[in-house]
């Protein structure tokens, strides 16, 4: 169900810290090399759901450090992750009151443009390194990352959701 | 549209002002990283910052294992059984070495300057995780800067060369394994010291020899180990093995490798020290002899 239709408890800014820490742990998980390509990115997931849902508090900015700390912990060229985040995080921004009201399947389907564009951002920043195609296998993720996406809101909000009291 | 708004809704910079700020300074990280290799300092702090996040990330997994052996044997076997495979992994090494010095040995008999080739300290690195980045073939492993791991150490298991570290942080590095797509390795080939240059060709490749001529002496089956003239890799360590000699395709051979080692097999590499350093290159008198003789004639 839309965020907007229903009354939600206010966010401390640690519950949104908390999330990140998981999703980095969660990018940090040993993956085998094989499934790696499969796993989707769960920092970036988190970054758009927080700047969807809570524009106010999550922005550019958070998505900047997230990028970078994403940078060091995969051994990237620092900057790579933190522009893609920079920049999938203002085009959800740029929409924001329109993307909150989409029933959750569209905004998968948002959250699954961006995540590809955030990765085409990437790509090309490795092309202009002299990188080379590494095969379509790397969208994929991005896939599983929207199907993701209801169950993860489901679960985001699971804890601000009010249960409809009895005094309205 | 966001400067229509009521003033109770500003928050600060619009949104674009800081997509442009950020951008500009991913911009800035990605030269100066990429380019100039300038920001060492600021990836050493981001990286003790994530550590107990690596550290928490891989902690789950360890434990399992830990626990799992406690369960099958007790812990003094279980020490006694840790130290053996590590110094069996060490004497292994030392005993590829040897027999390549052995063979080499034979056939340099003659010569009476024999390179020194020495069996070297090691140190026994666990893998932490393989990076995430699909383009890059990459591990991360347990010691770093403060366990005195150098860049440019090259990493062995107990079949041959693994890769090489090529970044050092305070408490991890990085190994690039041979298989990315930007390492070579000089190798020769074991039967007949042919002497050449192995290229990886990205995550899960095979590896890949370049411009060797169509008629060179080289077959499926060949051994490729290291030829120790660049200096960093030392000599007689296996790396592959051909598997298959195309003369066919353009004016070059292509030339199919596979790496000796399990390079995504296992949980503990050995890093090698770096070998001793060599005198310098002679700078100038090979470059100005043909120029002379060119303006002589």
């Amino acid at each position: 169900m839309p965020v907007s239709s229903q009354i939600l408890r206010p966010v401390s800014v640690w519950v949104i810290a908390l999330s990140f820490a998981l999703a980095l742990l969660i990018n940090l998980l040993p993956w085998q090399s094989s499934v790696s390509n499969l796993s989707p990115d769960f920092v970036a997931l988190m970054v758009l759901y927080w700047t969807l849902n809570q524009p106010r508090r999550v922005g550019v900015g958070w998505a900047f450090l997230l990028g970078i700390v994403m940078d060091v912990g995969d051994g990237n060229v620092l900057g790579q992750h933190a522009l893609a985040y920079s920049v999938i995080t203002y085009l959800i921004l740029s929409r924001q009151r329109l993307f909150a009201v989409f029933p959750f399947w569209q905004q998968a389907l948002v959250v699954l443009g961006l995540l590809t564009l955030g990765q085409t951002i990437m790509l090309l920043i490795q092309f202009s390194l002299g990188a080379s195609f590494i095969g379509w296998g790397y969208f994929v993720g991005n896939i599983l990352a929207a199907v993701l996406w209801t169950p993860l809101s489901n679960l985001m909000l699971s804890h601000q959701r009010k249960p409809l009291s009895d005094s309205l | 549209m966001q400067s229509t708004q009521p003033a109770f809704f500003k928050q600060g910079p619009k949104p674009l002002t800081r997509l442009l700020i950020f951008s500009a300074l991913s911009f800035v990280l990605i030269v100066g990283d990429a380019r100039f290799a300038m920001l060492g300092r600021v990836r050493e702090q981001v990286s003790i910052l994530l550590y107990p996040l690596q550290w928490l990330a891989t902690a789950p997994f360890s434990a399992v294992r830990t626990t799992n052996d406690f369960f099958t044997k007790q812990t003094q076997l279980l020490a006694e059984n840790r130290e053996l495979h590590d110094a069996q992994l060490a004497a292994q090494a030392q005993a590829m070495q040897l027999t390549a010095l052995e063979e080499e040995n034979r056939h340099l008999r003659q010569l009476t300057a024999t390179q020194a080739s020495q069996p070297q300290a090691t140190q026994l690195v666990e893998i932490l995780y393989n990076g995430r980045d699909p383009f890059s073939a990459k591990l991360i492993v347990d010691r770093g800067d403060k366990q005195g791991v150098r860049s440019g150490q090259v990493a062995i298991d107990a079949k041959g060369v693994v890769g090489q570290v090529v970044r050092v942080q305070p408490l991890t590095s990085e190994v690039r394994l041979i298989s990315d797509r930007n390492h070579m390795v000089p190798v020769e080939v074991a039967r007949n010291q042919l002497r050449t240059v192995v290229y990886g060709m990205g995550r899960a490749q095979p590896l890949e020899i370049h411009n060797l001529a169509p008629n060179a002496d080289i077959e499926p089956g060949d051994i490729l180990r290291t030829s120790g003239i660049d200096g960093l890799y030392p000599a007689g360590l296996p790396v592959a093995k051909v598997i298959k000699v195309d003369r066919q395709a353009t004016s070059f051979a292509r030339i199919i490798c596979v790496p000796l080692a399990e390079i995504d097999q296992h949980r503990f590499l050995l890093l090698l020290e770096p070998p001793a350093a060599r005198p310098p290159y002679p700078a100038e008198a090979p470059a100005s002899a043909p120029v002379a003789k060119k303006r002589g004639r």
